[in-house]
C-alpha cells in the first residue's frame, strides 16, 4: 500500500506529501527504536532521527518504488545517518541504554523479567555494531528479512544467515551472563 | 535463571525496544507538520562536502556554462578563421563567404585625416579623384590600418535574347557605383555562343553594391572575391617617400651654401636623381593607393547550361543541400569544441564524485567493522 501511494506521488507533488506523510506516521517511532538500538544514545539517536526524516523529506520525490519498498528506502537514509554519527564521533556505540528507555518498553513486570532483560541487554554489548544493527531492524523496527536485506543491500537469505548468527550469538552471552 | 530460548529472546529484545520521549515525538510531528525546516543540529561528517549546491541551482548553472563554453568556442574558432583566411577551421567558410562588402577596410590613405595639400612635392590626386593625404599621415594610418587590395569575378547565366541587356545592365551598375570599364565585349548569337566580357575597376567602397547589383541581373553561376593585404609595400613606400623628401630638403640647402660652380653642379645632378627617385616612389605609391582604392572586377555573362550546375536556377536542391551542410557542419562544430571542453571537465567532476561516494562508503563500512 506505501508503495502505491509513493507511486502516485510522483504524478502529483501534493500527493508526494501526503504519502511521505504517511510513512512518516507510520515509521517514526521504528526509525527512533533502530537508530537508538544502533547508536546507544537516545540524545543522538533523537538528532539522527530527525535528520535521517528531513533527508528524505527533501529526496521524496526522487524515490523510485521500482528500487525497493519506501520504508526501506527510509530506513536505507537513517542509517548512513547513523553510521555518519558513529563515524564522526570515531567511536563505536557503547552499551549505555538508559534506564528510562528500558522502564518505558518494558510491559510485564516482575524479577525474573527485568533480570533477564537486563542481561539481555548487557549481552547487545558483545555484539558488532554489524550485528546490533541486525537486531535492532529486526526486532526494534520491526522489520521483515527482505526488508533488512533491502535495507543492507544484500540478499534475503544472507540476512537471514546474518540474523540468526548474531542471535545465536546473542544467546550464547546471555547464557554465559546466566 | 533458565537458558534463553529463541521466542523468549525474541520478546525480551522487543521488550527492550527504545521508545522516543513523547517532547521528541511531539516536537518531531510539529516539524513533519511544518515540512521539515532546515533545523538538524546535527553536524555533517567530517568527510561531507562542506557546502552542497541545490539542483534548483545547478541546472540553470550547468545551462549556462555549456551555453558560455559552446559561445566561447565559436568565438575562438571564428578569431581562427579570421587569422587564416584560406579556410583552416571548420568555421572559416563563415568569414570566406562573407566578406565585409558593406564596410571595405579602409586604407592608409582613406584613413588619413589631415588637411590635404593642394600643392608642393607631398601632395596628389589619383585618376579616381581620391585625394592623397601627407605622407606623415599615411604612415601613422598605416601601421594603424591594413591597405587591402581587393578583386572580384562573377559570372551570369543569361538567355542569348537578354544579354545586350544585362549588358547595358551592367554598365549602368557600373556607373552608379562611379566604377570605370576598362575593356568589354558583347557577342550576339545562339545559346553557348552568346555573351559579354567585362574589365571593370570599382570603388573598394562600392565593391559590395556594386556586386549586389551585377547579382540583380541574372543568375548568379559563379562568384569570387580575393583580398591580398599590400601594407607593407605601401608603408615601406611611405617611408622611402618621406626620406626622400628629407633628401632633397637636405640636398636643396646644400645648393644654397655650395660655393663654387664645381659644387654646386655637383648638388644639383644629385638633386635632380633624388626628384627622379621621388617621382618614381611617388607614381608606386600612387599604384598602391588605386589598387587598395579601386578594385578589380572580371564580369562574364554566359549563356547556355552552366558549366558547374547541372541543375541551372536561381536556388536549387543542392543548394539547399549545400547550406544544409554548412549549417549541420557549424552545428558539429560547436558540439565537438563544447564536448572537448566539457568531457574533461565532467569526467574529473564524475570521477571526484565517484572517489567521494566509495570513500563514504568505505567508512561507513569501516565502523559496522
Amino acid at each position: 500500500m506505501e508503495q502505491t501511494l509513493v507511486a502516485e506521488a510522483k504524478d502529483a507533488p501534493r500527493e508526494a506529501d501526503l504519502a511521505f506523510d504517511r510513512l512518516y506516521r507510520s515509521s517514526r517511532d521504528d526509525v527512533y527504536a533502530y537508530v537508538a538500538g544502533l547508536l546507544r544514545d537516545s540524545a543522538a539517536a533523537e538528532e539522527v532521527t530527525a535528520a535521517a526524516f528531513e533527508r528524505a523529506y527533501r529526496k521524496r520525490k526522487r524515490f523510485d518504488p521500482k528500487r525497493g519498498e519506501p520504508r526501506a528506502w527510509l530506513f536505507g537514509i537513517a542509517r548512513n545517518a547513523a553510521l555518519d554519527e558513529l563515524r564522526r564521533r570515531g567511536r563505536q556505540a557503547e552499551l549505555t541504554a538508559e534506564p528510562a528507555d528500558l522502564g518505558e518498553a518494558s510491559t510485564p513486570v516482575g524479577a525474573e523479567h527485568d533480570e533477564r532483560r537486563l542481561a539481555v541487554s548487557a549481552a547487545l554489548g558483545h555484539l558488532t555494531t554489524a550485528e546490533r544493527e541486525l537486531v535492532a531492524l529486526k526486532f526494534f523496527a520491526g522489520l521483515a528479512n527482505a526488508e533488512i536485506a533491502q535495507v543492507l543491500r544484500i540478499s534475503e537469505s544472507n540476512a537471514g544467515t546474518k540474523l540468526h548468527r548474531a542471535m545465536n550469538k546473542l544467546r550464547e552471552a546471555c547464557d554465559g551472563a546466566a | 535463571m533458565e537458558p534463553h530460548r529463541d521466542e523468549q529472546l525474541a520478546a525480551d529484545l522487543r521488550a527492550l525496544r527504545p521508545t522516543p520521549h513523547p517532547e521528541f515525538a511531539a516536537e518531531l510531528d510539529r516539524r513533519a507538520a511544518a515540512g521539515f525546516p532546515r533545523r538538524s543540529r546535527l553536524p555533517r561528517p567530517s568527510f561531507a562536502l562542506p557546502w552542497r549546491p541545490s539542483r534548483r541551482l545547478l541546472l540553470p548553472a550547468g545551462g549556462f556554462a555549456v551555453v558560455a563554453i559552446a559561445i566561447a568556442g565559436v568565438l575562438i574558432a571564428t578569431h581562427e578563421s579570421e587569422q587564416e583566411p584560406t579556410g583552416g577551421s571548420v568555421l572559416g567558410f563563415l568569414n570566406a563567404e562573407t566578406p565585409a562588402e558593406d564596410t571595405p577596410a579602409p586604407t592608409a590613405a582613406e584613413e588619413a585625416t589631415g588637411p590635404v595639400e593642394s600643392s608642393g612635392e607631398a601632395a596628389g590626386s589619383d585618376g579616381a579623384g581620391v585625394m592623397f593625404a601627407p605622407e606623415s599621415a599615411i604612415a601613422k594610418g598605416s601601421a594603424r590600418h591594413r591597405a587591402v587590395e581587393r578583386s572580384a569575378e562573377m559570372t551570369l547565366g543569361a538567355d542569348p535574347e537578354d544579354v545586350a541587356d544585362d549588358a547595358a545592365k551592367v554598365f549602368a551598375a557600373v556607373h552608379a557605383n562611379r566604377g570605370i570599364v576598362l575593356q568589354s565585349s558583347v557577342e550576339e548569337g545562339s545559346a553557348g555562343e552568346a555573351g559579354a566580357n567585362f574589365e571593370l575597376l570599382i570603388p573598394s567602397r562600392k565593391l559590395g553594391d556594386a556586386l549586389a547589383d551585377f547579382s540583380a541581373i541574372g543568375e548568379v553561376r559563379s562568384r569570387q572575391e580575393t583580398t591580398a593585404d599590400i601594407t607593407a609595400p605601401t608603408v615601406t613606400t611611405t617611408e622611402l617617400l618621406r626620406e626622400s623628401g628629407a633628401r632633397i630638403d637636405s640636398l636643396l640647402g646644400q645648393l644654397e651654401e655650395a660655393e663654387t660652380e664645381s659644387e654646386r653642379e655637383a648638388v644639383e645632378a644629385e638633386l635632380r636623381q633624388e626628384r627622379r627617385h621621388r617621382t618614381r616612389l611617388r607614381s608606386d605609391l600612387h599604384n598602391l593607393h588605386q589598387r587598395a582604392n579601386m578594385s578589380g572586377v572580371s564580369l562574364r555573362i554566359e549563356t547556355g547550361a552552366s558549366e558547374d550546375s547541372s541543375g541551372g536556377g536561381a536556388w536549387g536542391i543542392d543548394d539547399a543541400l549545400g547550406d544544409a551542410g554548412h549549417v549541420l557542419a557549424v552545428a558539429a562544430a560547436v558540439a565537438v569544441i563544447s564536448l572537448a571542453i566539457l568531457a574533461p571537465i565532467a569526467l574529473v567532476g564524475l570521477l571526484a564524485w565517484l572517489t567521494h561516494r566509495a570513500w563514504v562508503r568505505r567508512q561507513r563500512r569501516r565502523v559496522l567493522g
